[in-house]
């Protein structure tokens, strides 16, 4: 069952090619949603949870009154299992949850709620227990639809075909083409640095050869989502006919970010090769590669040498799950969250398999205990904080929708401890006009009717942004960030104040003021109906009645005052430390 | 050292019963079934970590420290998600060291896969007690 190579994918809808087709291409019927609402056990509690707390926080959900507001998943993430299979398969932590999962997911089902589980497509969990779903993905479904699931998150620990968290660091190999000096074909010798071109931003040239084909690791919060990810190498060749010819590719290997063994050879759409490369001695040790043939058309032709291997594995990982899922279950509706920390630009394919995908590795790792709240922090050199995950999202609005599927910006850590109520109050609202899952992740026992975070959770203008039927992301239509293009550049130094603004069902428009320092500022911001439209416009459900309004119905979502307004414009004057200003903007009649 | 062996010296050095603990471990919440199951494996340093984190809180009632700032210079902090908070806890109350593979002390890292001989893992337990 456990291969000893990536698989070979023969869809050629698993391909980079086909990523930004139809979601529904692989999976015809992939539902089209609202991002998903619940509570989830990782930050509360950590690898601690137990049957006995996670029937306490459903049992507080609908007490809380949560589920008539949309909060109706409750999941299990890591930390439920038994670490290793019975008899090959899945078993519970009989300490942790006596009953098992069955029981569990019908005690949920008897509330109303739905049940969440948790896996991984490498051989182990993040935690370590040996039960990843890698090999396993048939027996495992069938028992996901045993114990009858609504919703999966599927991690990326351990996996086979990437330097993935825990997983062998030269699993490098797979995840990029060698060192390129050149091809020969037709007997003449092409250079990879003088005679080719190169794709993307991930590619570069070294001494005589080109390095880092492949695409980036998105994991930390280095490098944009946006734009051409992935690097490859073209040789454009003329032929006067269509013929069949062989190349050769000079080349060297190496099993470390950057440099890898495995080699794909495409002329436009067509690959003729897809495999290892034998090694060399090193990653400037370059050889000949054996014969590859190639078919030529008459006229320009463009030799692709690549590797798209790290998203094309990845993808094929997920949807060998989502199709065992079918397999076992027919049409049950189950939310697919993937979790695999943005690591191989999921927002390029998450969206043929998954109803979500993580954008980071996770917003805090200080998670909760029993006892303990566990701490999050309002901004961080890496991903563990609210604005390191805000500030890669903002500009991903474009990969979003309900056809497609939503960024996520990981769980909630609203309640938990290093953030005030300011901070926690402009998180929820960011999270809403991005349209985030939203998980919450605190100890609901702690939480009282009509206290702070009940009342945050609980608020019904902003959920309504997260959950509108229109299911536009807000766009970052101003920053006072020097910049060019506020919607594209990924700006991460929080000395400024960014201005989003999302598009709604009934023609109105929220319109967002978010100050990221930790100083209150008093620059005065005004945006004018034109700078709305410019911005988001082309998504607005009726722009034209937006724009030639006379008058304006504003609801500040913060304050909850209300106001007519005949003014073009709207803005702050000063906004305290982290805090943010929310309006819904209707347009009159 | 395996983990029974160095769950069995935090016992002795604690003065618990070492019997049946890794049931009341669990049940407690400071041992995983992992540790039951693979008892007799060799104990990775980021185990190591993570049962004594898991004991000054739920056994010790320490709470955690909020500032982990001093952890971040090991990098290979976040290359365990799972027991990032584990490593930063014990490393930041000077419980567990870093390894420094330079000279210069440029390059700390944890080890988390790593191995801590006999006397070291005394000394841990030694300092996790102490607190």
């Amino acid at each position: 069952m456990i291969s000893n190579r990536p698989s070979n994918i023969d869809d050629k809808r698993l391909r980079f090619d086909s990523f930004g087709k139809s979601s529904n291409e692989i999976f015809k019927d992939k539902k089209s949603r609202l991002p998903a609402m619940g509570w989830n056990s990782w930050n509360a509690f950590g690898s601690g949870n137990t049957e006995e707390l996670t029937k306490a926080m459903a049992k507080k959900i609908k007490d809380l009154g949560l589920d008539k507001l949309g909060y109706k998943y409750v999941v299990l993430d890591d930390g439920c299992y038994r670490p290793e299979r019975v008899e090959g398969r899945l078993q519970p932590d009989e300490v942790k949850f006596p009953s098992g999962f069955r029981s569990l997911a019908d005690y949920i089902h008897s509330l109303d709620l739905k049940f969440g589980m948790y896996n991984d497509i490498g051989t182990k969990l993040c935690s370590g227990a040996e039960v990843g779903i890698y090999g396993y993905e048939k027996v495992d479904c069938e028992d996901y639809i045993r114990w009858d699931i609504d919703f999966i998150k599927v991690d990326n620990c351990y996996y086979m075909w990437d330097n993935a968290t825990f997983a062998d660091p030269t699993n490098a190999k797979y995840s990029y083409a060698p060192n390129i000096r050149g091809i020969a074909i037709d007997g003449e010798f092409k250079s990879a640095v003088k005679d080719a071109k190169i794709t993307g931003t991930r590619a570069e040239i070294k001494d005589d050869y080109v390095t880092f084909i492949g695409t980036f690791d998105g994991t930390a919060p280095d490098h944009t989502p946006v734009g051409i990810r992935s690097s490859e190498l073209i040789f454009e060749i003329e032929s006067d006919k269509d013929r069949e010819t062989d190349i050769t590719v000079s080349y060297a290997t190496g099993e470390e970010e950057g440099v890898g063994q495995w080699l794909q050879v495409a002329v436009g759409d067509e690959i003729f090769f897809d495999d290892m490369l034998p090694v060399t001695d090193s990653v400037t040790a370059f050889t000949d590669s054996a014969p590859i043939k190639i078919s030529l058309k008459k006229g320009k032709n463009s030799i692709r040498i690549m590797n798209h291997r790290r998203q094309e594995n990845t993808l094929h990982s997920y949807a060998e799950i989502k199709n065992e899922l079918i397999n076992a279950g027919g049409d049950k509706d189950i939310v697919f969250s993937i979790c695999e920390w943005g690591k191989t630009q999921p927002q390029d394919w998450g969206h043929k398999v998954g109803d979500s995908w993580r954008i980071l590795n996770d917003i805090t790792f200080q998670v909760g205990a029993d006892g303990d709240h566990g701490t999050a922090a309002w901004e961080s050199d890496y991903t563990t904080s609210i604005t390191s995950q805000y500030n890669k999202a903002v500009i991903m609005d474009e990969f979003a929708g309900p056809d497609k599927g939503w960024n996520d910006p990981d769980m909630l850590v609203i309640g938990m401890d290093g953030i005030n109520e300011t901070m926690n109050r402009s998180h929820m609202a960011m999270w809403c006009m991005l349209n985030s899952p939203l998980m919450l992740g605190m100890d609901l026992r702690r939480v009282e009717a009509g206290d702070f975070i009940h009342t945050l959770i609980s608020d019904k203008d902003l959920i309504a942004l997260d959950q509108d039927i229109l299911g536009v992301q807000a766009k970052r239509i101003f920053t006072t960030y020097k910049c060019d293009a506020p919607d594209k550049e990924y700006i991460r130094n929080n000395k400024r104040i960014d201005v989003l603004a999302k598009p709604l069902a009934d023609g109105s428009i929220a319109l967002g003021f978010f100050n990221l320092d930790k100083a209150e500022r008093n620059d005065n911001i005004s945006i004018s109906v034109d700078d709305i439209i410019a911005g988001i416009g082309h998504r607005m459900a009726d722009s034209e009645s937006f724009l030639k309004a006379d008058s304006y119905t504003v609801r500040d979502l913060i304050s909850k005052e209300e106001y007519n307004s005949t003014d073009r414009r709207f803005g702050i004057g000063n906004i305290a430390a982290c805090d943010c200003k929310v309006y819904r903007i209707t347009p009159a009649s | 050292m395996t983990t029974e062996e160095f769950i069995r010296d935090l016992c002795a050095a604690a003065g618990e019963d070492t019997e049946g603990v890794f049931l009341r471990g669990r049940r407690e919440g400071w041992l995983e079934a992992e540790d039951e199951l693979f008892a007799t494996r060799s104990i990775a340093r980021k185990n190591i970590a993570r049962i004594l984190h898991m004991y000054l809180l739920k056994v010790k009632k320490k709470p955690d420290l909020k500032n982990i700032d001093p952890a971040h210079e090991l990098k290979d902090l976040y290359d365990c998600r799972i027991c990032a908070n584990h490593v930063a806890q014990i490393y930041c109350r000077g419980i567990m060291h870093a390894r420094n593979l330079m000279r210069d002390g440029q390059f700390l890292w944890f080890d988390l896969e790593g191995e801590s001989d006999d006397n070291e893992a005394s000394e841990f337990i030694r300092r996790t007690l102490e607190i």
